[in-house]
């Protein structure tokens, strides 16, 4: 073999392996990070979500009324949504995670890989859609 | 059969054990006898993940019925505020609390921070990762969603 073929090889496989890569702009290290920082993001988030259900009494907090006087303050607004963001990213990664542990071909890991992200936009997207109407645009 | 014969065949018939064969599947993920509590922590770390994720897009769905007006809102409502709805809460309380605390001990774990140090593998084999440290971290999170089950029960079936 020459080293033109060697070469040619090498690059060709590196294609593949790019194509076929779990997520092809990051590292599966890399893309634990994120899962941990998510995590711990999620944890202080929702932290605050709860105790926001706390500062009454439970039955009361959860009325109609309160519950959109909250989703009208901008600051929660973005808390809920940040943890939207934070769970979706965090929840659909470990489900990828525990998908690919329980089988690995190349096909099941696209089709994992596709699924979870589409799955992660369309909940957020969701989610987002009741924050902002909820909300009613207004800053006040 | 020569040994030649004998090793080749050796080196076939393990390479049909690799092909995929001899993986025990969701059997071998749920079997906790053999690998002890590391194995269970690992399962109820998933277990956990997957029952909060279900959760999660319940409620992404639960609370969009405040879009749809107070009387859409109380009915969605009416649904947790069942026995039944406030046990399953109590779950996710439970839930959310260990895989917390565990994932927390992971990711110390997966830094390298209370492995132990490496040694020599020596009879009985015990592995110094699979430490009291790891394990204790495994009961802490035990008793603490327990407890934060208690106070979700107290505060759910009280109503304050």
């Amino acid at each position: 073999m020459t080293s033109d073929s060697i070469k040619n090889n090498r690059n060709k496989n590196k294609n593949l392996t790019k194509w076929f890569s779990n997520i092809p702009f990051l590292r599966e290290s890399q893309i634990m990070k994120i899962h941990y920082i998510t995590g711990v993001g999620a944890l202080f988030v929702v932290a605050i979500h709860i105790m926001m259900r706390l500062i009454m009494p439970f039955n009361m907090s959860l009325e109609f009324e309160n519950v959109i006087l909250n989703y009208k303050n901008i600051f929660y607004a973005l808390l809920l949504e940040s943890i939207l963001i934070l769970i979706a990213i965090h929840g659909f990664n470990g489900l990828r995670v525990i998908l690919i542990e329980i089988r690995q071909t190349q096909i099941w890991e696209r089709a994992v890989n596709i699924l979870v992200i589409v799955a992660m936009i369309g909940i957020i997207a969701y989610g987002t859609r009741t924050i902002i109407i909820a909300n009613g645009f207004s800053l006040g | 059969m020569t040994s030649a014969a004998t090793s080749a065949k050796r080196i076939d018939d393990n390479n049909s054990k690799n092909d995929r064969t001899n993986r025990e599947g969701l059997r071998g993920w749920l079997n906790p006898i053999i690998y002890g509590w590391e194995r269970v922590s690992y399962w109820f770390q998933r277990l956990t993940g997957i029952f909060l994720l279900v959760y999660f897009i319940g409620h992404v769905y639960e609370t969009s019925s405040l879009v749809s007006g107070p009387d859409a809102w109380a009915a969605m409502l009416e649904l947790t505020q069942t026995i039944g709805g406030h046990l399953f809460l109590i779950l996710v309380i439970g839930a959310s609390t260990l895989h917390t605390v565990n994932g927390i001990r992971l990711i110390f774990t997966q830094s390298g921070q209370g492995l132990g140090k490496p040694g020599r593998p020596d009879y009985p084999y015990d592995p110094t990762s699979v430490n009291n440290k790891q394990r204790s971290g495994l009961w802490i999170a035990f008793i603490l969603a327990a407890v934060a089950m208690l106070y979700g029960a107290n505060v759910l079936f009280s109503g304050e």
